[in-house]
């Protein structure tokens, strides 16, 4: 498994900037942060375009960077490849002239370039000026290209941050079959958490230069419920088991439970092809609510029987969590709610969310 | 006839004395407008004002101090017979010199701007693809600043082409050596040649005309690059 180690401090931020971890690739490795966080500090250092940093950087025993033995290997010489915020296609060149200047410059060939346009779907745009293409599609050449000059390490900085919804959902669907099929071990660096809980396996939180939480995507996600970072939320994995194109439902299931998502959710062209397919959703904590009675006659799809594991006061909200089965949910309620349903640790409730509060970003 | 062959030395004189220079102005200013656009220093600002000096100063003065310079008493001149086996002042070389100072900011200033304008996101995304620095500079920096190139060399060419204070100076009025075009044309002024001083006077309007139209006939694209560049 390819392993990168940091051990680094940089000095170009206002507050000390100090990441000493050791990262393993078994899927993509996701760093969350807000705008000031380090979170590009931290990607550029390990690119080698930082150089007001001090510490290590070893990748599969490979040093890359060592103050102390003063050794820094130029960002050209790493194999590490960045596909950046605004997409930095050349503009003299045409898109395919852009992939040959990755391709030219590869000494070791190993990828075909037809299979990786063809991966990406950019056939059509070969021939086309980089500023006749839309975002979306210019962030796609960008990643064709970034990938054509066959990295070890793929380095990913907000890519999406500039696209509109449908892009971004194209993009990921793009991220996740180009890491599955080159196994390419990829950083991938978002603000948004909604991106990162669809493409990220383990999640690092930098705040204030500093690495806050590390771990699995959806416990590192539950854990910043108790901050203001994100919207408090659950982030589960379910496997896609039918689609109901009557009703426009899609039926999910976790463990041995079944949930329903709206047909709406899914891209078009995708939605036959999906069934089996394993699928990241979330549910913002505000679109939960609870019963202590089995609702026999409600509108709503979803109904789960779980227990209240913890309950935590935040002003006039109260943050339950509960389980079901092994699965942990979170709902935000009232003190009111709180206090008429008389809600303790250890109750058995009803969970209930309708199948448009779970939401997705894939397919 | 004896006057027309002596004029037409004089324009290949000033030619070769302008293409040399040329080449040379590119290889110089080059490396100096990149240093000077990378430069975050406070002492940017003082070698700013020296390039540009020729600007605001009578040519008459750096000619005057590259004379002294050039002379067998100092080590400039000295050096150079030492090397050469020839007199540095009067001489084609002299020239060519004296041309590379006076001509240098119409080659490093738009060249610097360029480069300031072109930022560091193209040469960063180019070393993420595995583009040295020699490499960058050939298949983004060039490419991308061709216009500015064009424009830099076309200005250091016609500038040198228009020179007087200086090789007046240093140049010595040798035909075949370093009798150039203005000092031809000041020669016919003060021999009251009056239609030979017209041919030439005209002609040099006509020709830096042209080449400057052309100039601003290129200076036309690359404002569309640049809009390009700022867009995506």
């Amino acid at each position: 498994m390819n392993t990168l180690t940091l051990a680094i401090q940089s000095t170009n931020h206002s507050f000390p900037f100090t990441v000493n971890q050791r990262l393993s690739f078994s899927g993509i490795v996701g760093v969350f942060g807000h705008s000031g966080s380090g979170k590009t500090t931290l990607l550029r250092s390990i690119a080698g375009l930082n150089e007001k940093i001090s510490g290590s950087i070893v990748f599969n025993d490979k040093t890359l960077f060592d103050s102390h033995s003063k050794l820094n290997m130029s960002a050209e010489t790493r194999n590490i490849s960045i596909v950046f915020q605004e997409p930095r296609l050349f503009p003299h060149l045409t898109v395919e002239q852009n992939l040959d200047f990755a391709v030219k410059r590869c000494t070791n060939s190993q990828l075909n370039k037809k299979d990786i346009i063809e991966l990406t779907g950019i056939s059509s745009l070969l021939q086309k000026n980089i500023h006749k293409l839309s975002g979306g599609e210019q962030q796609k050449v960008a990643l064709a290209r970034a990938v054509l000059s066959e990295p070890s390490l793929l380095l990913l900085d907000e890519p999406l941050s500039a696209l509109d919804r449908k892009s971004k959902k194209e993009l990921i669907n793009l991220l996740k079959v180009v890491h599955k099929k080159l196994k390419l071990p990829m950083i991938y660096v978002s603000h948004s958490s909604e991106e990162l809980q669809q493409l990220a396996e383990q999640l690092i939180v930098l705040e204030q230069g500093e690495v806050r939480n590390i771990g699995n995507i959806h416990q590192i996600i539950h854990q910043l419920n108790d901050t203001q970072l994100i919207n408090q939320q659950t982030s589960l994995t379910v496997t896609v088991e039918e689609i109901n194109h009557q009703h426009g439902l899609v039926q999910l299931r976790f463990e041995n439970q079944k949930i329903y998502m709206s047909l709406e959710q899914l891209a078009v062209r995708h939605k036959k092809e999906h069934t089996q397919h394993k699928l990241r959703c979330y549910i913002f904590a505000s679109d939960i609510s609870i019963a202590t009675k089995e609702p026999t006659s409600s509108s709503i799809v979803n109904q789960l029987k779980a227990t209240i594991a913890d309950i935590k006061l935040d002003h006039s909200q109260v943050l339950v969590s509960l389980k079901c089965q092994e699965q942990e949910f979170f709902a935000s309620i009232s003190t009111y709610s709180l206090d008429k349903l008389s809600l303790s640790i250890d109750q058995d409730v009803y969970i209930q969310f309708k199948a448009s509060a779970v939401r997705t970003l894939t397919f | 006839m004896t006057e027309f062959s002596d004029d037409a030395l004089a324009l290949i004189t000033t030619l070769k004395m302008a293409g040399v220079t040329t080449f040379f102005l590119m290889l110089i200013g080059t490396p100096l407008a990149w240093f000077l656009a990378k430069m975050k220093s406070r002492s940017k600002v003082f070698i700013e004002a020296l390039v540009a000096l020729p600007l605001v100063l009578p040519p008459t003065v750096l000619g005057f101090y590259l004379l002294i310079a050039f002379s067998p008493q100092h080590l400039p001149g000295q050096l150079w017979q030492e090397f050469t086996g020839q007199q540095l002042a009067f001489s084609f070389s002299a020239l060519v010199i004296g041309s590379i100072f006076y001509s240098l900011p119409f080659v490093v200033q738009p060249l610097q701007k360029a480069f300031e304008q072109l930022g560091t996101d193209y040469l960063e995304a180019a070393a993420m693809l595995k583009a040295g620095p020699i490499d960058r500079f050939f298949s983004i920096v060039f490419p991308m600043t061709k216009a500015s190139f064009i424009t830099a060399a076309s200005l250091g060419f016609a500038h040198t082409v228009g020179e007087f204070g200086v090789v007046l100076m240093i140049g010595g009025n040798i035909p075949g050596e370093t009798r150039v075009l203005s000092i031809a044309l000041f020669d016919h002024v003060e021999a009251f040649n009056y239609s030979q001083a017209h041919s030439l006077a005209f002609g040099l309007i006509i020709a830096s005309l042209l080449l400057l139209s052309a100039i601003y006939l290129l200076n036309h694209k690359p404002l569309k690059i640049n809009n390009n560049i700022e867009q995506s």
